[in-house]
């Protein structure tokens, strides 16, 4: 049964349609709420993977190194809770790493352009001309966002099956046309599909418990079998092949694990010049 | 009724959405009829026109006028086609030539770029590098284009109501997703929208007809009283009004046209 993904340039009225859209359908919603589940497995504070998912690394901030960790937290959650099918996920990215899974109809929804505008003008008691440009540099910040997190520009329209914009469309009209949409065959879960959303799934998992001793590991997964590709130096190679085959072994579902060690330059130049 | 503009990019399947749908709502189809038209009013050779709609203008464009000015033929011609209502447009920057109209449904179809230059090989019988090169190039053309004539991105979503990513469906379904949008209350014309229509339309013609003497001189209209705005230079103000004394009787629906030197232009003008 298909999975339904719904991005939105603003996360209220994203929220409002998935959930609206999970009603119509008799779907459950994945969103935000799993992120308390997450922090209690990781053993963090729900905040930090909830200011992941705005902020991108900065001096003073979050470094990046616990950003990209926070965010394959957010990410195995997300994807471990995909695995249900029939539900309308919103407000985790999972658009932009939830990808070539055929049962998966992305969709993204554009809030009307007046009705934020309006909103902020009454709210902070601003000129309509200064709640656009504010606006506007929100939505530049999350395009930057999905670039640096995902290498992925969420603004751009073909990263979706369908893109809504709501500045003539009703709500009510846009969960209309999702919900047609989504009985059309090709959205159904097949085998195939499925595998695919294991693999993500998998993936994901063996991703997040590696990154924090191996940041920068890159994990991919076909039925069982792991690729997993890591940075070091040429004197490490065996050593960190080894604990990465022994780390990841251990998960549920992992059959044969394959490291790739790629030599680590930087590191290599660096430790030549002491 | 409504009007549909289709923007798509070439071999995006747009053409082939734009004809089913016309054929399941009984509109009419409108794409090079507008060159027809516009070459057949303002008596322009339509080579001349494709090629300036085509090509982004240059910044000698923008002080001679000659592209600027087959700009606003075309949109004169269009505005007139469409005005008529029950339409389906499909090809050049139909959402930002109509726009401000509110029974005006804007569709963008797109495709991934793998199956563009697949179709483009097929069609042209080139190889895939060149097919590759030739679509990249269109499409820089045609962003340069809009970015130049409206500040805007043809890739831009936020300018469509909906944009469907054909590799995901059938024309079918494309043309399903455009059916039903354009039944919906918003869509469908009322009085009122179609006086903007008309407006636009008179506005367009107004400017197709100035815009040889000045290429930044702006038309808006409301219930047929024209506005005109000019720089503030009283040799070109004199010679527009001249010019807007003949338009009274040759123009449809003009009730009164003024001529305003040195005021900003509103944000609605054409």
């Amino acid at each position: 049964m298909p999975v339904i993904i719904i991005s939105s340039d603003s996360y209220q009225t994203g929220r409002e349609i998935a959930g609206s859209a999970a009603k119509a359908l008799g779907y459950d919603t994945i969103g935000r709420e799993i992120l308390g589940k997450a922090a209690d497995k990781y053993k963090l504070p729900e905040a930090k993977l909830t200011k992941a998912l705005h902020e991108t690394p900065s001096f003073l901030g979050m470094s990046s190194k616990l950003w990209k960790q926070y965010l394959a937290y957010v990410q195995e959650a997300c994807l471990s809770e995909l695995l249900r099918d029939n539900v309308v996920c919103q407000g985790l990215a999972a658009h932009l790493y939830v990808l070539g899974v055929p049962h998966v109809l992305r969709v993204r929804i554009l809030s009307d352009v007046e009705k934020p505008v309006n909103q902020l003008v009454s709210q902070r008691g601003i000129s309509p001309d200064k709640a656009s440009k504010l606006l506007e540099r929100e939505k530049q910040a999350s395009r930057r966002w999905s670039l640096e997190a995902f290498r992925l520009d969420e603004t751009d329209p073909s990263q979706y099956d369908l893109v809504i914009g709501l500045s003539q469309i009703d709500p009510e009209e846009a969960v209309k046309i999702i919900k047609e949409t989504v009985g059309y065959a090709r959205f159904r879960a097949m085998t195939y599909s499925i595998q695919c959303m294991e693999d993500l799934a998998l993936a994901s998992k063996v991703r997040a418990m590696l990154l924090e001793r191996f940041p920068g590991a890159r994990v991919s997964a076909n039925r069982g079998t792991l690729v997993i590709e890591t940075l070091a130096l040429k004197r490490e190679k065996g050593k960190k092949a080894k604990a990465i085959k022994e780390m990841a072994g251990k998960i549920p579902g992992v059959e044969y694990v394959e490291v790739h060690v790629i030599n680590d330059f930087l590191r290599q130049a660096a430790e030549s010049f002491r | 009724m409504a009007i549909i503009t289709i923007s798509r990019g070439s071999y995006s399947k747009g053409k082939e959405v734009a004809e089913r749908a016309t054929e399941r709502l009984g509109y009419r189809c409108i794409s090079r009829e507008v060159i027809l038209e516009a070459s057949g009013i303002y008596h322009i050779p339509e080579i001349k026109l494709v090629k300036a709609i085509h090509d982004a203008p240059s910044v000698l464009d923008r002080f001679g006028g000659g592209k600027l000015a087959y700009i606003a033929y075309y949109k004169s011609a269009l505005a007139r086609l469409v005005r008529e209502d029950n339409v389906v447009y499909h090809g050049l920057a139909g959402h930002l030539l109509l726009k401000g109209v509110p029974h005006v449904l804007k569709v963008r179809i797109i495709a991934d770029l793998a199956d563009r230059v697949r179709d483009e090989m097929k069609r042209e019988r080139i190889n895939e590098q060149d097919a590759r090169s030739m679509i990249l190039k269109d499409d820089l053309e045609r962003r340069k284009w809009t970015q130049s004539l409206y500040g805007a991105d043809p890739w831009d979503s936020s300018l469509y109501d909906l944009v469907v990513h054909i590799d995901r469906f059938t024309v079918s379904n494309a043309v399903d997703f455009v059916c039903e949008a354009a039944a919906l209350d918003q869509f469908r014309t009322t009085a009122e929208s179609q006086q903007k229509m008309d407006d636009l339309a008179l506005a367009s013609q107004v400017k197709a007809a100035l815009v040889n003497l000045s290429p930044d001189v702006a038309v808006a209209s409301e219930y047929g009283n024209v506005l005109v705005f000019v720089k503030n230079d009283d040799r070109l103000a004199r010679k527009v009004r001249e010019k807007v004394k003949t338009l009274d009787s040759e123009l449809e629906g003009v009730n009164n046209i003024e001529v305003h030197p040195g005021v900003p232009i509103p944000p609605g003008a054409v």
